[in-house]
């Protein structure tokens, strides 16, 4: 199988506190791999480096076989083809859904604006919004907005991506729904990195499950492997406290 | 009473000021439009530059605010109107009323731009550079729009302040409304030029004081 | 660049027009000592009333305060000092220039203390109320001091303003510091009074400026 990203010995420090370590990891075609761990672990910021929204200081992100460009256009070209998808959803709040969506397919993938409504309208309805698109972001419940949000990422019809616990600021209720909409992604064959404490939704969804303990990924393998036999302590620890 | 009210130095002084009223505006609106613009471009260069290796842009951007902030209008007018010449530079009155508005008002735009671009979440950067929009549109299709909207009451009125500035440039011989008034009430020794301007610039900015206090309630960003 | 300097920073020109800017100086802070003081006070009282006053009352000193606002204050300026001897009041120069800018900075001082007395929540009223204190004390106890912090930056920027306004009482031929420049100017036919004053004004108000920064306080002041 094909890594769609790479992550080689990537490592990252905050003002000389260590955030992540000497990260491996692979995600290939179509497979989703769910990053668990403590908050603070270092999640955010390894997705974050994907992408380099945040710089990682050492090691290396490949993308479709080449290593992530540093900066201009070419760094853009690949951050479009990486969707990203927020805990706070960050929808543009002056934009309805469909222009938060066709945002990017316009104005960075230079599409048409015909176009770009359509690849936008699109994804709206594979998130089960197509009814909605007129609606501005604070006319829509948690949940929707994040559907948008993750419209606003497919839109752009990227090759794999970057959730950051999605659903860690929904009203229980409203998780479901978005849930709902990851695993129908993934039914399509969409490759995806996420960050989550649904730890229910990582073993029944997810190929591989990544702990993360003190920006170190402590054990990596399929969720029966990770969640039914833990081998180190802190997983053991961090599985029993939930 | 009736010196206040003289009929016939009202007449004398009507068209003067009528003429005087066009030129209040004139130098208002190009020195809004001028301030306006200085500013905004200066608070996206600012913005635009920011991490970048060219930091240190932002701090002169920074310090240009300051010092036209803490300058009164009138200090800068008379200096580029008195002091310039002894460079070479031969301003007339209008101009220099002009670029001393404009700076002043540039400043105060450049910071109220500022703050309402720092005050947009970081996370509306993220999003938008994270779909590989470029600084500039994210910038421009994001991050602005979403300033603009907290400018608008604190620019309103800084735009009415320095339309009310206008008529320091009395001081250097631009025939605007107070300049006119004062010229006729030289002439007449009656003070009913100055009443009858003060009764034209009440005319003029009471709207808009009103209109820049409804903006604050509407928008309260307290 | 010497030359520029002997026009614009004259050393002699400057220590000659020296003892004419201190004199002047000392003008400009007299009329500030007028202005802002007075400013306070008078935006205080202004404040107090638009609170305790019925709804009507204070709708129309709102309409007041805007109609005072619609002068630029150089006009008020020019209206008072050169209106009221036609009224057969001659206060002195200094006395009727701070009348005037007092009138025109008293209303945003006023405006910016009511916006701080409204920042208290009600139920710092009504927690003082239930003491037994009435509704002055409760204002002067205990709305005020918290409500004043809340607009320490915006009373600062406004302080700002005041001072800068005193500039104005050169065109009504008060000896303040720009008009001493001007005069020093004329005598030398030399720039340098006029930039130093300028640099005067710097020196005066940028600690102020920077001061203003560090409370947090934006341009964002009515105009
Ligand atoms: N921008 C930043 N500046 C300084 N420290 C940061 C920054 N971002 C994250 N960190 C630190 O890095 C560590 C990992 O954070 P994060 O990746 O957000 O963890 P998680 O997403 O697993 O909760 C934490 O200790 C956090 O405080
Ligand atoms: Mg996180």
């Amino acid at each position: 199988m094909s890594a769609v990203l790479e992550l080689r010995g990537v490592g990252k420090t905050f003002a000389g506190v260590p955030a992540l370590r000497d990260i491996h990891l692979a995600v290939g075609t179509s497979e989703l791999v769910a990053l668990i761990g403590p908050s603070g672990s270092g999640k955010s910021t390894l997705l974050r480096c994907c992408n380099r929204l945040t710089e990682p200081d050492g090691g290396e992100v490949v993308f479709e076989g080449s290593p992530v460009p540093a900066g201009g256009a070419e760094l853009a070209s690949v951050r479009r083809r990486m969707g990203m998808v927020f805990q706070a959803f960050n929808l543009y709040p002056h934009l309805n859904a469909l222009e938060n969506a066709a945002l990017a397919p316009r104005r960075a993938a230079g599409l048409g604006q015909g176009e770009a409504e359509t690849a936008a309208r699109e994804a709206l309805e594979r998130v089960g919004l197509g009814d909605r698109t007129t609606a501005m972001p604070d006319e829509l419940s948690g949940g929707q907005q994040q559907r948008v949000a993750i419209a606003r990422a497919l839109a752009l019809r990227p090759r794999i991506l970057l959730l950051d616990e999605p659903t860690s600021a929904l009203d229980p209720e409203l998780v479901g729904s978005v849930l709902r909409v990851i695993r129908s992604l993934k039914e399509d064959g969409v490759a995806m990195l996420i960050a989550t404490h649904e730890i229910a939704f990582a073993r029944e969804a997810a190929d591989r499950i990544a702990f993360l303990a003190d920006g170190e990924i402590l054990e990596c393998g399929p969720p029966a492997e990770i969640l039914d036999r833990p081998k180190s302590e802190r997983l053991q620890s961090f599985l029993s406290r939930l | 009473m009736r010196i206040f009210f003289d009929a016939e130095v009202l007449a004398a002084a009507w068209p003067g000021i009528c003429s005087g009223i066009g030129v209040t505006l004139g130098l208002a609106l190009t020195s809004i439009a001028a301030g306006v613009a200085l500013g905004l471009v200066l608070a996206t260069v600012r913005a635009l530059l920011r991490g970048a290796p060219l930091r240190p842009v932002g701090g002169l951007i920074a310090a240009y605010a300051d010092v036209f902030r803490a300058m009164p209008p009138l200090v800068l007018l008379v200096v580029l109107y008195f002091a310039a010449p002894f460079a070479g530079i031969e301003l007339s009155g209008f101009m220099a009323a002009f670029v001393a508005l404009g700076l002043v008002l540039g400043a105060s735009a450049e910071e109220i731009f500022w703050a309402g671009i720092t005050s947009v979440n970081r996370g509306q950067w993220e999003a938008a550079l994270s779909t590989g929009l470029s600084r500039g549109e994210a910038f421009r299709r994001v991050v602005l729009p979403q300033a603009v909207r907290l400018t608008i009451p604190p620019l309103t009125n800084r735009a009415i302040a320095t339309g009310k500035n206008t008529a320091l440039a009395s001081v250097v011989a631009v025939p605007e409304v107070l300049n006119q008034a004062a010229s006729v009430q030289a002439q007449t020794a009656s003070p009913a030029p100055l009443l009858l301007a003060a009764g034209v610039y009440v005319a003029l900015f009471l709207p808009l004081v009103r209109i820049g206090r409804w903006l604050e309630t509407r928008f309260h960003i307290r | 660049m010497s030359e520029f300097f002997q026009t614009f920073l004259n050393p002699g020109v400057m220590a000659e027009s020296s003892g004419l800017l201190l004199r002047g100086l000392w003008v400009t802070v007299q009329a500030c000592l007028i202005v802002v003081p007075g400013g306070l006070f008078f935006g205080a009282g202004l404040a107090l009333a638009q609170t305790l006053a019925p709804a009507w009352g204070a709708r129309s000193l709102s309409w007041g305060v805007d109609l005072i606002r619609a002068f630029p204050p150089l006009v008020l300026l020019v209206l008072i000092v050169h209106g009221l001897p036609f009224l057969g009041i001659e206060p002195p120069p200094l006395l009727g220039v701070g009348i005037a800018l007092t009138i025109n900075t008293s209303t945003y001082y006023g405006e910016i203390l009511r916006a701080g007395i409204l920042s208290i929540e009600p139920t710092q009223w009504e927690a003082a109320r239930s003491t037994g204190l009435g509704t002055m004390a409760t204002l002067r106890h205990v709305i005020l001091p918290q409500g004043v912090r809340n607009v320490l930056p915006d009373l600062a920027g406004n302080t700002l303003e005041a001072v800068k306004l005193t500039s104005l009482a050169s065109v009504v031929a008060l000896p303040d510091l720009l008009r001493m420049a001007r005069v020093a100017q004329g005598v030398h036919f030399n720039p340098s009074p006029l930039i130093l004053a300028a640099l005067l004004y710097l020196a005066l108000l940028w600690p102020l400026v920077r001061l203003i920064r560090r409370l947090g306080g934006r341009a964002v002041l009515p105009a």
